[in-house]
């Protein structure tokens, strides 16, 4: 139910550590913002289109990815025609188009596990200012993985007694009693939980 | 945070996901399909309250960016972030915080019903249209070059998607609340 937009390979990205692609990011978006450069921009999308397109991803599916984000980016580009310079329009749209595919790049050629240990690694100085448990971070992301295809049955479950009863289904009657039903089990796990000692309290 | 809390916020960020997988619902009078995950902020702040919601949504978060598809229609990963909308994605973590701060304040128990639906209600459009608006909007228009005005003059065809969707939060959290309160213990 939740596959991770990971795709396995073995390009330079996939390569790299997470670590240089997130710093990589980053950068380019500061570079990008600060640089009002028509020719930086377009260099920058051709390379960002260029490795995104040379992750492994089918060309269907990664239009499909970034095909939502795009239509908004069209449709703003569209707006601002009619209030800026075309240059200008060109410039901005460009460099978001660019950021866009490498952030999608970056996503596509980096494991969910590679992200969390990353994760894990920024979280330590929370941790020594005792703000939180990187443990409790993974703990919960673990839960939300682990229960949402339950969540998703409880969904469908009330769905089901809707057709039965020849009630329409209406988004007031299904939120109520799904997530009631949901977080009335959060003492069980709780329980569960702390009876196997996961948090060492 | 003790781990009832902990089960809470994992609990509700996997809800949040499963209202992105909910087909969207189309309503007689009004063009725009409902997207029920859109209604997510305002239930996490007006069910959990202030942090809990926050905590919740940043965990939500923390999954969109570590590039699982939890956001309505599949969507996920960096680019969403780094996208026209994404401030509107981040901003979901203050709107809640906002909402529950509200709605912490605003609802009681043993006050008469019409006065816990308005609670909801405020909660609702202060945290979840106003606040969302004024950290997704600027962030519209830095990203695109779009002039704020226009994008809030865009934006303005939305407000009354977001008020239905704020009038059935509080009813589903009212229900809640009256079925299975949690807003009182604050975390």
């Amino acid at each position: 139910m939740l596959t991770s937009l990971h795709i396995e390979g073995d390009s330079l990205l996939h390569r790299l550590p997470v670590r240089v692609k997130l710093i990589a990011l980053v950068a380019l978006s500061i570079v990008l913002f600060l640089s009002g450069s028509l020719v930086l921009q377009a260099i920058a999308f051709v390379l960002a289109a260029g490795l995104y397109l040379s992750v492994g991803l089918p060309l269907k599916e990664a239009i499909a990815r970034v095909g939502i984000v795009f239509l908004t980016i069209f449709f703003l580009a569209a707006v601002n025609l009619f209030l800026l310079p075309v240059g200008e329009v060109a410039t901005l749209t460009l460099r978001l188009m660019a950021l866009v595919l490498f952030a999608a790049a970056v996503t596509a050629t980096t494991t969910i596990s590679a992200f969390m240990d990353e994760i894990t690694v920024l979280l330590t100085p929370f941790e020594r200012l005792g703000w939180l448990r990187a443990a409790d971070v993974s703990l919960a992301l673990g839960l939300v993985l682990r229960f949402v295809p339950d969540i998703f049955a409880r969904y469908e479950a009330i769905r089901e007694a809707h057709r039965a009863r020849g009630l329409p289904i209406r988004p007031l009657t299904i939120i109520g009693p799904l997530i009631i039903l949901t977080l009335k089990d959060a003492d069980t796990i709780a329980a569960a939980i702390d009876a196997r000692g996961f948090r060492r309290q | 945070m003790n781990t009832r809390d902990l089960v809470l916020i994992a609990l509700f960020a996997a809800i949040v996901v499963v209202l992105g997988l909910i087909p969207p619902i189309t309503l007689g009078f009004i063009p725009v399909p409902i997207t029920a995950q859109s209604m997510g902020v305002m239930l996490a702040g007006c069910i959990l309250g202030a942090k809990r919601g926050a905590l919740a949504f940043l965990l939500f978060l923390l999954l969109v960016a570590i590039g699982l598809p939890v956001l309505s229609g599949g969507r996920g990963g960096l680019a969403v972030l780094a996208g026209p909308s994404g401030g509107f994605i981040i901003g979901w973590v203050v709107a809640t915080f906002v909402t529950g701060l509200i709605a912490e304040r605003a609802v009681r128990e043993g006050q008469a019903e019409t006065r816990q639906f308005i609670g909801f209600f405020l909660a609702s459009v202060l945290g979840g249209i106003v606040v969302l608006y004024a950290i997704g909007m600027p962030w519209v228009s830095a990203v695109t070059g779009t002039p704020l005005l226009t994008v809030a003059t865009g934006s303005l065809a939305f407000i009354p998607g977001d008020l239905l969707k704020a009038a059935i939060a509080t009813l589903a959290a009212r229900a809640v609340y009256a079925g299975y309160p949690l807003l009182p213990a604050r975390a």
